[in-house]
């Protein structure tokens, strides 16, 4: 299935606009994990609660729509980790018998970064939220898919991202350490260039890569790269421009 | 399909207990919040080891998923045969994944400067479920965790639907499974959300939510005979994180959407499923759409107050009791799960019909059922499923 990628955007503590990104994909080098952007996009209400991730990927899908698109679109947001850095302190609090702070417990749902979009644009579309590990972009373009399948005329908007773990947790997991965000909006038709993906499982090791693969992804995308593959250990993701 | 809560841990013991509208299987825990005994729906039996070569996903909350697993396994083997590895695909939901595990792996950490040695950060991130269902399968296509708060059991459906419909996939296991924790137990007593009493759907008398652990699983294929998935409808509130719109407009753009979805008219659906949380607001909304699209004549019932509210399965588990009732019915006439509660209308609450013990829906040749999920942050999901009998 061809999809049509209408608007892109990206974020990185560092690598804030389009050419800042055009920049670093002719010279890529890993990605910092500190920082994070200014919310003001959001209403104060919003943003008092809003944790790094959130600002993160509420920044680059706000980016990747127009007014008129932003409470029109279908959302995925996917995320490996999601809100378990925020969780960390709620399970300090569960195992000191402590008693729990009913906003903090709200904003460590994994679709948190969904229900603050929805009430930031008033978006009363469709939305999933997602992770799948090292596959967490490519499971969650497959689901944008899905959406696209169910309401073949509606453009779905697909963010990716995360933030550094939590040092508890974090020599646990082997993968590039960076807070980062990629929205794509993908549509069945109209203007644009457009790829199609193709999912097949890898037999053979996946190394840890410099980056995360929605960051490969947009790397090959910027630099023009017509057909590319990106391993992780459980899949090979095969991308073709169309 | 397979099943585990508080009612059993397989199929033909469950059945009866869901028909009788038994309230008996819930119990009383005072482990999990500090200083309150809570009424939940925890899973009574012995759940399975997870096996050596998977130690690393070995949490509660993959052995929950592994106790439905298991009984689908006979036609999991045989769709693998059949359509190979590759074309098998994954989509589980979960709200908690292995947080049960993690409390125990950061108390050891706060006495010993060290996880606790059984912890892997693979039982603690929503991934893990999905990859550890198919490494148990032994299924080598995509596999994945939707995480959408209530919602997600429900969606994990309408995803698989989805993979087979655009041939990424030939089969999929979908379902879900979310375990009791101090967690989610903590974060609902912080919300008030939490009720002293089993809970009440649709009682002037209700006062909240009893919490519950379980899984449920299904094999997906694209095959047109036996029990389809017809319809899905999907919405967004807008609202608030943590309450629903009081007048019900997610909800009824869901139900709306998934009756469209299927081709069926309201009036001809024979049950629905409520989310039926047993929550002031959750109640008021849901009584109000339901009302809106199907009217005062069609049966419904919410089976919380029998397994309590298993968050993150509770889609897959409520889609699992309707999947059952189609299943056995009989000449086209469906056993109803009753609506378990005091009987108490609220007079505020639209007067939506609730199913009754020993009820069976009037025969027909196209069964249509309806289940509803509403989750936190204002995410919504309806199923259709039907079954034609000749």
């Amino acid at each position: 299935m061809r999809v049509v990628l209408r608007r892109m955007a990206a974020w990185a503590p560092g690598l804030e606009t389009p050419e800042a990104w055009q920049g670093w994909a002719a010279a890529p080098a890993p990605l910092r994990g500190d920082g994070v952007p200014d919310a003001r996009f959001l209403p104060a209400m919003l943003r008092r609660r809003c944790t790094p991730l959130s600002k993160i990927l509420l920044k680059a899908a706000m980016e990747a729509c127009n007014d008129e698109e932003r409470s029109q679109v279908r959302t995925v947001f996917s995320s490996r980790h999601g809100s378990i850095n925020e969780s960390v302190g709620l399970l300090e609090n569960v195992a000191r018998a402590e008693k729990l702070s009913p906003a903090k417990f709200s904003h460590t749902v994994h679709n948190a970064q969904a229900g603050l979009y929805s009430i930031a644009t008033g978006n009363r579309q469709a939305s999933t939220s997602l992770a799948a590990r090292e596959d967490s972009f490519g499971c969650g373009l497959l689901e944008a898919l899905g959406h696209l399948e169910r309401a073949p005329d509606r453009a779905v908007l697909a963010v990716m991202g995360d933030v550094p773990l939590d040092p508890v947790f974090a020599r646990l997991v082997e993968e590039p350490a960076c807070a980062y965000a990629v929205a794509l909006q993908l549509a069945t038709g109209g203007e644009g260039p457009g790829f199609t993906l193709r999912v097949a499982p890898n037999p053979e090791p996946a190394p840890v890569p410099p980056w995360p693969p929605a960051v490969e992804f947009l790397r090959h995308w910027l630099v023009g790269t017509e057909r590319f593959e990106i391993p992780t250990p459980r899949q090979r993701w095969c991308f073709a421009r169309s | 399909m397979g099943m585990v809560h508080a009612l059993g841990d397989e199929p033909e013991a469950i059945l009866p207990r869901l028909l009788a509208g038994d309230q008996s299987r819930l119990s009383t825990r005072s482990d999990l919040v500090p200083d309150r005994a809570l009424i939940v729906g925890a899973v009574h039996e012995t759940l399975p080891e997870i096996p050596a070569e998977l130690a690393r996903f070995a949490c509660r909350n993959n052995a929950m998923a592994l106790a439905a697993l298991r009984q689908i396994e006979a036609p999991v083997a045989r769709a693998l045969a059949r359509h190979g590895a590759e074309r098998m695909g994954v989509v589980m939901g979960t709200s908690t994944s292995g947080v049960s595990d993690a409390e125990v792996a950061i108390r050891h950490h706060q006495e010993t400067s060290e996880l606790a040695p059984s912890f892997d950060y693979a039982q603690l991130e929503f991934g893990g479920l999905a990859e550890f269902t198919a490494a148990w399968l032994g299924a080598q296509g995509p596999a994945f965790t939707i995480s959408t708060a209530c919602s997600s059991g429900a969606r994990a459906l309408a995803t698989a639907r989805s993979l087979i419909r655009m041939g990424l996939c030939d089969a999929v296991v979908a379902g879900a499974a979310d375990t009791l924790c101090g967690l989610t137990t903590g974060g609902f007593t912080a919300l008030h959300a939490l009720s002293d009493e089993v809970s009440n759907p649709m009682s002037r008398n209700r006062c909240g939510l009893t919490l519950g652990e379980g899984a449920a699983v299904f094999l997906v294929t694209g095959e047109e005979s036996g029990i389809q998935l017809s319809g899905v409808g999907e919405s967004s509130e807008a609202h608030h994180m943590s309450a629903p719109d009081p007048e019900g407009r997610g909800a009824e753009t869901a139900m709306r959407e998934a009756l469209t979805d299927a081709g069926a008219p309201a009036e001809e659906v024979a049950y629905a499923n409520l989310h039926g949380t047993g929550t002031p607001l959750n109640d008021v909304m849901e009584s109000l759409a339901v009302d809106k699209v199907l009217g005062r004549d069609i049966p419904c019932s919410s089976t919380k107050a029998l397994v309590g509210h298993t968050l993150g399965a509770a889609g897959a588990i409520e889609a699992a009791f309707t999947w059952l009732v189609l299943d056995r019915a009989e000449a086209g006439a469906l056993p109803l799960p009753p609506h378990a509660w005091d009987g108490e209308r609220d007079p505020e609450l639209a007067p939506i019909r609730l199913a009754v013990p020993g009820e069976r829906a009037a025969p027909r040749e196209r069964a249509i059922t309806l289940s509803n999920s509403f989750g936190f942050g204002g995410n919504n999901c309806t199923l259709v499923m039907e079954r034609h009998f000749a």
